[in-house]
């Protein structure tokens, strides 16, 4: 795992695109946004996101190919917190639109009993949006920064 | 990074407690599947407790599994009820209506009373 320090970015870094590596990556962004005043709840929220966008740049981006790297960049972009999550997997814009996962169906062999990667990502965060020039594939999470009277109500 | 996650089954009267620690993802597909034969194959109740007092950590592969449980479950004509979980994973069980087909209690001692009350009943 590298790390370099970058004006503006709350922390940049890189992981291998090894299994599990996820949870590095849900620590390494947690600890660069204790100082922003997340609730809780919306901690563990960035946290799932996270996870779940850096599993899918392992396995569908890079391919499991430990040497090829991840790139996790995080700021504060005025009132939110922006997660860039950086693979070597192209356009595949497409799977943004895969089929909507839905319980039922599942429970009926209807559909496969995965497929909730993206479901959860986008539950999780306030705005998600996904970017590639082709060769980069980035996936963009924001949440808004809860003020104080935000966090004394809870989640938000 | 290797990852962990193990399972312990326990027989009580109504119920099997499968007791989940550490990551529930994909290296808990070994652990679960077996926990769940045994406690099938070895119990008398209809009713199936995942118990998540011990686990720090829940991914969609460990959603993809929990729904092959509750599959099987169904299929089998057992319910799958799930105690102590945290309230982020609560509201994820929510959001995929897993809470919709199974019931959620704060501890487990709960939902083994439910099921002692309808195996004496």
């Amino acid at each position: 795992m590298s790390s370099t320090a970058a004006a503006g970015a709350l922390a940049r870094f890189s992981l291998p695109s090894e299994p599990g590596n996820e949870r590095l990556a849900l620590r390494r962004v947690a600890e660069a946004v204790v100082d922003l005043g997340l609730s809780t709840d919306q901690l563990e929220r960035l946290k799932t996101a996270v996870a779940e966008a850096t599993m899918n740049a392992i396995e569908h981006g890079n391919g499991n190919r430990a040497d090829v790297p991840v790139e996790i960049e995080v700021r504060q972009a005025g009132r939110q917190v922006v997660v860039e999550i950086s693979d070597s997997g192209g356009d595949r814009a497409a799977r943004a639109a895969a089929e909507e996962p839905d319980l039922a169906l599942k429970l009926d062999g209807l559909q496969r009993p995965r497929g909730w990667g993206l479901f959860l990502i986008r539950n999780m965060v306030d705005d998600m949006d996904v970017a590639s020039d082709g060769e980069r594939h980035t996936v963009r999470l924001a949440m808004r920064v809860a003020g104080e009277a935000e966090k004394k109500g809870g989640r938000s | 990074m290797t990852s962990s996650c193990e399972v312990q089954v326990r027989q009580e009267p109504g119920a099997a407690v499968l007791s989940l620690s550490g990551e529930v993802d994909g290296s808990a597909a070994g652990p679960l599947t077996a926990a769940y034969g045994q406690a099938v194959r070895t119990g008398d109740g209809l009713r199936v407790i995942l118990d998540f007092a011990d686990v720090d950590y829940i991914n969609s592969t460990g959603i993809a599994l929990i729904v092959s449980v509750l599959a099987k479950a169904r299929a089998e004509g057992r319910s799958v009820v799930a105690s102590c979980l945290t309230d982020h994973y609560r509201h994820i069980f929510d959001i995929t209506r897993l809470s919709d087909f199974i019931q959620l209690y704060t501890d487990t001692a709960d939902a083994l009373a439910e099921a002692h009350a309808n195996f004496s009943g």
